[in-house]
């Protein structure tokens, strides 16, 4: 084709545009901020729409830009990597009294705010009144539940008198992605609502200051305080090595991978899918170098849930059918390609928890009975040998799986329940269930049995995929099965006002310490409510009497007390037995780092730290990271 | 003054009366959706790890109910609507309570309206002039040209190409920004430097909403030109040697006009919504992603402000275009 004049001159406009405008383009961010000084990572909770509020005290305000990971520090934070708790602005652990009606906390020396007025008991007593007195704020009603009187005895110790025991009172101010901050006393005695008032320009009491803010709400530019060694992270670990932190909002997967193919992002959570395009980036790394690839200590454990008032769930026989007609490894392939590790109790497999729980239980597991025959005998659920199935699964999908069965254990976990359809089919006919000509499963009635599942929207939730996966095996054992994806699908679970649910099947432990009373708690039946009714235990509206009698134990001993696992584990036994909920594997974290301007992730093979920018540990990795030394 | 009496004041009444329908109609319809507020913030706050003592759920939902202005019955609360709306005030957003929901319109308008006005013009006059010049020399190779390339655009849906731009010019040619709306860490101070940094971000977002935008005038008024073409007065024009230039724009685009003109006031006012799959495609600030997020977190108050903002820019938009039509077309008489 014989390009004429006109042509020609048009094609040649478009390309000065063109050539213009990449021109303009260089990087996304401005001369002064050098990249390779700049820490870029990702904003979780996505756009702020209101990015000049900084008032962590208020519900509502985005905490993960910046505000939890940088600017305010709390007394304690859970580090489950590890599995510990840091004093961060607390000196030492809280020290209560005998019957726990007074708790006592040690404050860090040495700590300033980042307009250079000192940090002293007076910050905390002043927080504690001034929520107690706000009702909205953060706080107020557990404060004003619980708190007496706050007072200092000097500038550095500050004890609460309690209304009632409560041996874990400190917990209000144990980070475990939110916690209760403590305001600068100094900038807030003078404001006359506490809830309107936005903290713009904020005070720092972390090793960061706020820089830059976008009016569009995507991005929170941190600057490095000249005087970081005054502070709760500068006394603990050092400097931190990045002079800025730019929290980026990206948006959807694919952004992020093309963000990082050009090297301006360096940490984010992406998805199993995302993740394998990412392949292609150079510099691309995620959590564990090699297949499984996903984050294995993060404290949450995903699974199924069943409403307990809605028949025929209230039925343990029939809860533990649905569990005996799913088989794992169907499950996790289909959901993540069998990147996963399994977990058949109500709670997180990670390392930790392996140790406290699952080592410890294993052996009851393996003896545990259903209250059902075969073969003349006893039926034993448990399947130590899942992990080794899943491991071949994953081998045969031509991954490179460790023969070390420890390491296979470690990566893909302990074991779960038998795939066992016909023990499932005689719970069901023991029932009054039956089946049709076809083999579909009708309810004593006689009606065909229809199961809709309540499900997370998007497709890369590990409470979506579960869904899909379990739908599947459910409706091979012969149930008619539906999965209904909704954004609220949280909310109907508040209400009751489902059958069963992806939501998440256990409430979270603390991640780094044994207690299981924050998830236990969740199932004490003095908090259930009927159908219809918004509930404030587990949305499953589940409980047990023996239960109730360990929740009430467990809170009656401290926060270190030794009995605290053991009572846990005969907790766990009847959860276990009674099946509220299916737990089936641990969440699956996908994060994708970039090693071009930043390395000393905190990988599998390292994992000093917790791996993710949004939680507020993100603040302990930043002495460690290094820079890679590219301009 | 019977256009006063006979049109515009039955006109003014029928303009307010659809704003109060609307008004009630987004006080009702966010109440029918499956999603409650207080709920949503204590899910935001406990979901993801902070401990609240269950007991202090119960009180701190009381409260929030409180606060949120959600006690009372349904028609407390409507009559309250109205009482905030007729001083201008929207109320407080849930989500960022107490702030202003105007407050959070305020940081985001200026982005949609920067945006999709400029994009809705540009490919409003470029489509209505590329259509008509189209339809009146169909027969040629480049009317012919432009015409398959419109209908190849037009059925594409809008989130493919917005993604296609974006995996073009930002990942495999990489000249244009990923995300925002100007660079990061540059002083907001008005300057030419802010200025072609904020075009330079804008680029793509309004390339992506042009080229579709241009595409649909295209073909609506290509058709529309079409069909003015049969008629005996361009005929008639034809035969009496008028120019062709003179023809296509005094004879068949003018009389082409009047429901293009409507189609533009109709998306002016929807500007209002903002462009959610612009917004999200390419980190773009503006109107849409906000009124996604109040909807998912139950934020009445967000949801009303925008969505009443919008009915009142279109129902405007309508009555000044009912107005103005005697002046675009001398065929209408308000008589």
């Amino acid at each position: 084709m014989k390009l004429t004049g006109r042509y020609a001159g048009l094609l040649l406009l478009v390309l000065s545009i063109l050539v213009a405008a990449s021109s303009l383009a260089l990087a996304q961010i401005g001369p002064d901020i050098p990249r390779e000084e700049t820490l870029i990572v990702d904003i979780l909770t996505g756009r702020n729409p209101n990015p000049r509020r900084f008032n962590a005290w208020a519900p509502g305000t985005t905490l993960d830009a910046g505000i939890q990971q940088l600017m305010l520090d709390t007394l304690w934070c859970v580090e489950y990597a590890q599995g510990e708790i840091l004093n961060v602005v607390a000196a030492a652990p809280p020290m209560y009294n005998d019957d726990y009606t007074q708790m006592t906390v040690k404050l860090r020396e040495g700590l300033y705010w980042s307009d250079g007025v000192a940090f002293t008991a007076d910050d905390l007593v002043f927080t504690v009144e001034t929520l107690k007195a706000n009702p909205g704020m953060n706080y107020q009603a557990e404060f004003d539940m619980f708190v007496k009187e706050v007072y200092k005895t000097d500038d550095y110790t500050v004890v609460f008198e309690l209304k009632e025991p409560n041996s874990r009172f400190h917990t209000y101010f144990l980070n475990r992605w939110g916690a209760c901050r403590i305001m600068p006393k100094h900038i807030w005695e003078n404001v006359d609502n506490p809830m309107a008032f936005d903290f713009y320009p904020p005070v720092s009491l972390g090793q960061y200051v706020l820089k830059d803010v976008d009016p569009g709400g995507y991005w929170f530019l941190w600057e490095k305080r000249e005087d970081w060694e005054r502070t709760a992270v500068g006394q603990l670990y050092g400097e931190p090595k990045p002079r800025y932190v730019l929290f980026h909002f990206y948006g959807p997967p694919e952004r992020k991978v093309i963000a990082q193919s050009r090297h301006e992002l360096d940490m984010c959570d992406l998805t199993m899918e995302s993740l394998q395009a990412s392949w292609e980036n150079p510099g691309f790394r995620t959590y564990r170098k090699e297949y499984p690839w996903i984050v294995n200590i993060d404290p949450c454990i995903t699974g199924i849930t069943f409403n307990a008032l809605v028949e025929p769930f209230d039925n343990k026989d029939v809860r533990w059918a649905l569990a005996l007609a799913m088989d794992i490894v169907d499950v996790m392939a289909l959901s993540f390609d069998g990147a996963g590790v399994m977990g058949a109790l109500l709670v997180p497999p990670t390392p930790v928890y392996l140790d406290w729980y699952y080592e410890p239980m294993e052996e009851w597991l393996r003896e545990f009975t259903l209250d059902i025959e075969v073969d003349g005998a006893p039926f034993k659920p448990y399947d130590p040998g899942a992990a080794k199935r899943l491991a071949d699964y994953a081998a045969g999908r031509g991954y490179d799986v460790p023969d070390d069965p420890a390491k296979q254990r470690e990566i893909f976990g302990y074991g779960w329940w038998k795939y066992a359809p016909e023990v499932a089919a005689q719970l069901l006919e023991r029932n009054g269930f039956s089946r049709d000509k076809d083999g579909g499963w009708l309810l004593p009635d006689g009606t065909p049995w229809k199961i809709t599942i309540t499900s997370h929207p998007n497709p890369a939730h590990p409470a979506y995929k579960n869904s899909f996966a379990i739908a599947q095996q459910w409706r091979r054992f012969g149930i008619e099965v539906e999965v209904v994806t909704t954004e609220q699908y949280n909310t109907l679970a508040t209400y009751g006002q489902f059958e069963v649910s992806s939501v998440w099947p256990a409430y979270e432990p603390w991640g780094g310490h044994p207690d299981m009373y924050r998830t236990l708690r969740m199932w004490d039946s003095d908090l259930h409510r009927p159908v219809g009714e918004v509930t404030y235990g587990h949305q499953g509206r589940w409980s047990h009497p023996d239960l109730d009698v360990i929740i009430d134990k467990l809170e009656k001993i401290g926060f270190d007390d030794p009995e605290l696992i053991p009572l846990a584990i005969e907790g766990l036994k009847i959860t276990t037995a009674e099946m509220p909920s299916i737990a089936t594997f641990g969440y699956p974290g996908f994060v994708g780092w970039d090693e071009t301007y930043w390395t000393n992730y905190p990988g599998a093979e390292n994992p000093y730290q917790q791996p993710y920018q949004h939680w507020p540990n993100f603040k302990f990795m930043l002495p460690f990271l290094e820079p890679a030394g590219n301009k | 003054m019977p256009f006063l009496k006979r049109y515009l004041l039955p006109r003014i009444v029928q303009y307010l009366v659809v704003i109060f329908i609307g008004g009630t109609l987004v006080f009702i319809i966010p109440r029918l959706m499956p999603v409650d507020p207080v709920q949503q913030t204590l899910q935001r706050i406990t979901i993801q790890g902070a401990f609240l003592d269950p007991r202090a759920i119960e009180q701190i939902r009381e409260t929030l109910l409180e606060l949120y202005g959600l006690k009372g019955s349904l028609m407390e609360q409507y009559f309250a609507l109205w009482h905030r709306l007729l001083r201008g005030d929207f109320g407080p957003s849930y989500v960022q309570f107490p702030t202003p929901v105007m407050t959070l319109i305020k940081i985001s308008l200026p982005w949609t309206v920067g945006l999709l006005v400029t994009t809705t013009v540009l490919s409003w006059t470029v489509g209505n002039i590329l259509g008509g010049i189209a339809a009146y020399y169909s027969h040629r190779r480049w009317a012919q040209l432009m015409e398959n390339v419109a209908m190849v655009i037009r059925p594409i849906p809008y989130y493919i190409i917005a993604l296609a731009l974006l995996l073009l010019l930002a990942y495999a040619v990489p000249i244009f920004p990923v995300t925002g709306g100007f660079s990061i860490g540059r002083s907001f101070v008005l300057s030419w430097g802010l200025v072609l940094d904020i075009l330079k971000h804008a680029f793509l977002p309004a390339l992506s909403l042009a080229i579709v935008g241009t595409a649909t005038w295209f073909m609506t008024m290509r058709l529309l030109v079409s069909n003015l073409l049969a008629e005996d007065y361009i005929v008639y024009a034809q035969i009496a040697g008028v120019q062709d230039g003179e023809i296509l724009y005094n004879y068949a685009i003018r009389n082409a006009m009047l429901p293009q003109v409507t189609g533009l006031t109709l998306s002016l006012g929807q500007i209002f919504g903002g462009a959610l799959i612009t917004e999200t495609v390419f980190s773009y600030p503006g109107l849409g992603t906000l009124l996604y997020s109040s909807i998912n977190s139950g934020d009445y108050n967000l949801m009303m402000g925008i969505t009443l903002l919008s009915v009142v820019a279109i129902a405007t938009g309508v009555l000044i275009m009912d107005l103005i039509y005697p002046f675009l077309d001398p065929r209408i008489r308000y008589e």
